[in-house]
């Protein structure tokens, strides 16, 4: 057993899930106790679906316990005919592989031809794959499954992009940019996978001629499937920055043979080493910066924040241990302090540390950073609810490294947070919000000399949370007036509250 | 009486672990020890994260390959209790089994016992996993386990069961007083340490719907009266609920004016919610007395979909809700089926399905808030209806601007969700 409070990874069957949920036309089973099933509420919140996410539960009971059988076929033959998936999809967390249920037989007692869709079992380990590794197995096993051999090339130079997914980090905005990127240079997007991804586009991967990706660690295992299948090259770096998508571009058209004009095209629209060169943007130089997050984030960005704004790459790091040696290659000129590490305590003592100017990463370090007044921009998930944003904000291709400059700028300047962490202090807000955190500013009480509080009142008031006291006891005195009352007791601050409503 | 159907399993649901989110809250010098599996840490971390700064009073001791190969539960989690001990000087700490040991019967209760005499500190080992019906009943098992080590006692007392704040307490006192009646005691109280006696002559009233394992518990244990009757959410059920307590006593006392002065200080917001209709969604438990003092206000529910009903616990409920359609575990797609063909004017709903019923065109209230916020009792009522109230009046202003902007709201395109991949 480990003591955990906080971890960057999702378990794998959070990770499966995701991959599976992107595709059009594919539904994830996931065999589980109901709360297992708490990346449904994710999907839903965080990506404002509109619609119930492509995902089922099927719950462990008190009855599965006592020996009951899954009855997941019940479950398929209900979701197959209400739903006409292409593709059922299932997995299990490690609770219930822990349980050694005979799926596999169950599956197998389905009678033949009842069944439209096809049931399909990644071989995710619910312990031994984390998120990532889950994530990348069952897009690559998928596309494995439906990808057909035998399709004719597109006519004109097409790209595949693997890894943008639901609940991805600027994933739909990421997307639109390298839409854009890409018709610019009169390159067709064959597919884009797993989001969106049908199984007819799935079976004609192979027309692409070249995969690229949104993410080395997500995509890998789905690039070298493609290429060892089909021969399709595929690029590992991913286009941060303006100078980073030009060296990606460049890549590019030498393995489509484009004409090398279209690139200048096509950079246009890019505005970061331009900025970097306008006087606003000389106050970067050598400004100390920390960059952790997801292995490619991380190697895009300080590279961005290195090369193209002069930034000076106090120490960089991943929680991803499988990436870390693969991440120390990347940074070599930039620094050799790489932390790899999955326990946030660690980041936040480097944090603490070396104290950068700004700290780049994923929203632990943003907390992290912001109690030691350190400011900090989200480039990487884990994410929260605020980089799912309504706009455009992509981080990748010509967009993206403008939009990388805004963050930077935007970030630098923006003391607020801080202040407010300060003033309201980190404890959670509700019905039983305790006291004003130390050292937090008590709202003082209003000077009142025609009425008095009794002790019972005070105590009461005590309890209220601490940054609705100051309103609540202007309301009380206020009910107290109205009704002639001198001697605020309990009894009164609840008809005030009463009275009030709320 | 009408008949719930039950239906089947397929349902969106929370996790039992939730409670700690209050509870840890409520219970200052607690700290709640979860023994699952990274599954049970994410999902504290995804529900409870906010509180991640205040050095939590929870966190997850996660199994890992060698405890579920048969490694000694004691010895496992023994150091990690040290350290907790150690960090945070916790009062008590509780220590929840969850799914897993369950299921690989690991005798995590066993561990309670000899970890107390090692620390000293009071150890609560509790059932904290999703085998129940409803997630709100992980406190249902917090509360039975501190039963267990409540003092005995023949004094008639009251006993009020259930989690509550400072201002909900204080109102139940004050009545009591009003009343003539013996002053409450609260389970859990403040402390973790502070336990009321409870013996054959007390009045054990709970106060949620979802703690009748505890509630069975002491009477099963210790013999006390259970306070049998609607649960205070509403001026009509608060009403019935100090009536009851004070027949316990008995002394007849009628609140039909306290009832009525109540719903006068309502009045703002049940002229929103007056004439409208309302479905709940299967959730928390609280389905039937919200569905029932609704329909007080002068909604008119359409259906209510509730996780379990628990026949004699909930009788008062139910009574209540006669000739109202109320379906017992409901299976995921007949309830929208129901939900198509009743188009209520306000859904009660939980999180994983607010989104995907706004995107159908209902209004939404999202349910689980209800769990943690200090609306019980009188003086709780306008918060209650408040609450319903706001929800309808912002999907009515929102829709008013739609209208005028002849613009509709359409959900972000994800339209490759909608269709089937195959005829």
């Amino acid at each position: 057993m480990k003591l955990a409070v906080w971890s960057y990874l999702s378990p794998a069957h959070v990770g499966a899930t995701k991959a599976a949920s992107s595709f059009n036309g594919v539904h994830t089973i996931v065999r589980a106790p109901k709360g297992d099933g708490y990346g449904t509420i994710m999907l839903a919140m965080f990506e404002r679906l509109g619609v119930s996410p492509p995902l089922t539960i099927s719950a462990l009971t008190e009855a599965t316990l006592a020996g009951d059988r899954a009855d997941i076929g019940r479950m398929i033959a209900d979701v197959d005919q209400r739903l006409h998936p292409e593709m059922i999809v299932i997995t299990r967390s490690a609770t219930a592989s822990v349980l050694q249920e005979p799926l596999d037989g169950e599956i197998a007692m389905i009678p033949p031809g009842t069944i439209a869709a096809e049931i399909f079992q990644p071989s995710v380990h619910p312990l031994r794959d984390n998120e990532i590794t889950a994530f990348a197995k069952t897009v690559a096993e998928i596309v494995d499954h439906f990808a057909q051999d035998g399709i004719a090339r597109t006519p004109e130079p097409s790209v595949n992009i693997i890894g943008p997914a639901l609940l991805g980090f600027h994933d739909h905005s990421n997307v639109v940019a390298l839409r854009r990127l890409f018709a610019d240079l009169g390159v067709r997007v064959n597919a884009v996978v797993p989001l969106g991804a049908s199984p007819d586009q799935l079976r004609a991967l192979g027309s692409a001629w070249l995969n690229v990706s949104t993410s080395r660690e997500l995509a890998l295992p789905t690039m070298q499937k493609l290429h060892s299948r089909f021969g399709t090259p595929f690029i590992e770096d991913v286009p941060y920055g303006e100078a980073g998508t030009t060296r990606f571009l460049r890549e590019l058209s030498r393995l489509l043979e484009l004409p090398s004009d279209r690139i200048t095209a096509a950079s246009r629209e890019a505005k970061l080493l331009w900025y970097s060169r306008t006087v606003d943007a000389h106050a970067l130089s050598g400004k100390r910066v920390g960059v952790f997050g997801m292995p490619s984030a991380v190697a895009g960005i300080a590279r961005v924040l290195h090369d193209e704004l002069d930034m000076h790459v106090e120490f960089a790091g991943t929680f991803s241990l499988d990436d870390g040696d693969w991440l120390r290659e990347q940074l070599r000129d930039l620094t050799d302090d790489v932390l790899v590490t999955d326990d946030y305590q660690d980041v936040a003592n480097k944090i603490d540390a070396t104290r950068p100017d700004i700290m780049f990463g994923s929203q632990m370090e943003r907390h992290s950073a912001s109690r030691f007044g350190v400011p900090c921009a989200v480039i990487s998930s884990p994410c929260h609810i605020l980089n799912f944003p309504l706009g455009h904000a992509p981080f990748l291709g010509y967009e993206g490294a403008n939009h990388i400059g805004d963050v930077v700028n935007q970030t630098q300047v923006l003391g607020l947070e801080h202040h407010l962490i300060e003033t309201f202090g980190p404890r959670g807000q509700g019905r039983f919000a305790e006291a004003a955190p130390e050292g937090a500013a008590e709202p003082a009480a209003p000077v009142s000399t025609d009425l008095s509080w009794d002790e019972t009142a005070e105590k009461l008031m005590g309890r209220i949370p601490f940054f609705v006291r100051k309103k609540a006891r202007a309301n009380v005195e206020k009910y107290a007036r109205e009704q002639r009352i001198a001697t605020i007791d309990e009894s009164v601050v609840l008809a005030a509250r009463q009275h009030v409503g709320g | 009486m009408f008949d719930p159907s039950t239906e089947t399993i397929e349902r969106d649901d929370f996790c039992s672990l939730a409670p700690i989110g209050w509870l840890h809250h409520k219970m200052q010098d607690s700290f709640f020890l979860v023994v699952g599996t990274h599954s049970c840490q994410g999902f504290l971390q995804t529900a409870l994260g906010v509180m991640i700064f205040a050095k939590p009073r929870f966190a997850t001791a996660v199994l890992d390959e060698d405890d579920l190969s048969g490694r000694d539960t004691l010895e496992a989690v023994q150091p990690l209790v040290e350290a907790i001990v150690a960090e945070h000087r916790p009062a008590a700490i509780f220590l929840g089994s969850t799914c897993t040991p369950e299921i690989l019967k690991m005798n995590v209760a066993g561990c309670a016992k000899p970890l107390e005499a090692l620390t000293g500190v009071r150890m609560y080992p509790c059932r904290l996993d999703g085998f129940d019906p409803a997630y709100t009943q992980g406190e249902d098992h917090v509360l039975a386990a501190m039963i267990e080590r409540c003092p005995t006692t023949d004094a008639q007392n009251i006993v009020i069961l259930g989690c509550l704040s400072a201002i909900e307490e204080a109102e139940m006192r004050l009545e009591c007083a009003a009343m003539g009646l013996p002053e409450p005691a609260f389970l859990p109280a403040e402390s973790a340490l502070d336990l009321p006696p409870i013996g054959p002559n007390t009045v054990l009233a709970a106060v949620h719907p979802y703690l009748y394992g505890s509630v069975s518990y002491a009477q099963r244990e210790r013999g006390c009266a259970i306070h049998q009757t609607v649960f205070p959410y509403g001026p009509d059920g608060t009403r019935a609920f100090f009536e009851t307590l004070a027949a316990a006593f008995g002394k007849t006392i009628s609140y039909a004016e306290r009832e009525r002065a109540a719903w006068t200080s309502c009045e703002r917001d049940v002229a929103v919610l007056r004439g409208r209709s309302v479905s709940f969604v299967s959730d928390t438990l609280l389905e039937l007395p919200l569905a029932r003092t609704l329909r007080a206000a002068g909604m008119t529910v359409k259906a209510v979909g509730t996780p379990n009903i628990y026949r004699k616990f909930h009788a008062r409920e139910r009574a209540a809700l006669e000739g109202i359609d109320v379906y017992e575990r409901p299976d995921r797609f007949e309830m929208f089926a129901r939900l198509d063909a009743n188009r209520p004017d306000l859904v009660v709903a939980n999180l994983n399905i607010a989104n995907a019923l706004e995107g159908q065109g209902f209004n939404v209230k999202w349910a689980t808030e209800l769990t943690f916020q200090p609306v019980h009792g009188f003086n709780g009522a306008p918060a209650l209806l408040g609450m319903f109230a706001a929800s309808m009046r912002r999907h009515d202003a929102l829709a008013r601007t739609r209208d005028r902007s002849q613009t509709a709201a359409t959900p972000i395109d994800l339209s490759f969700f909608r269709e089937p991949a195959r005829a």
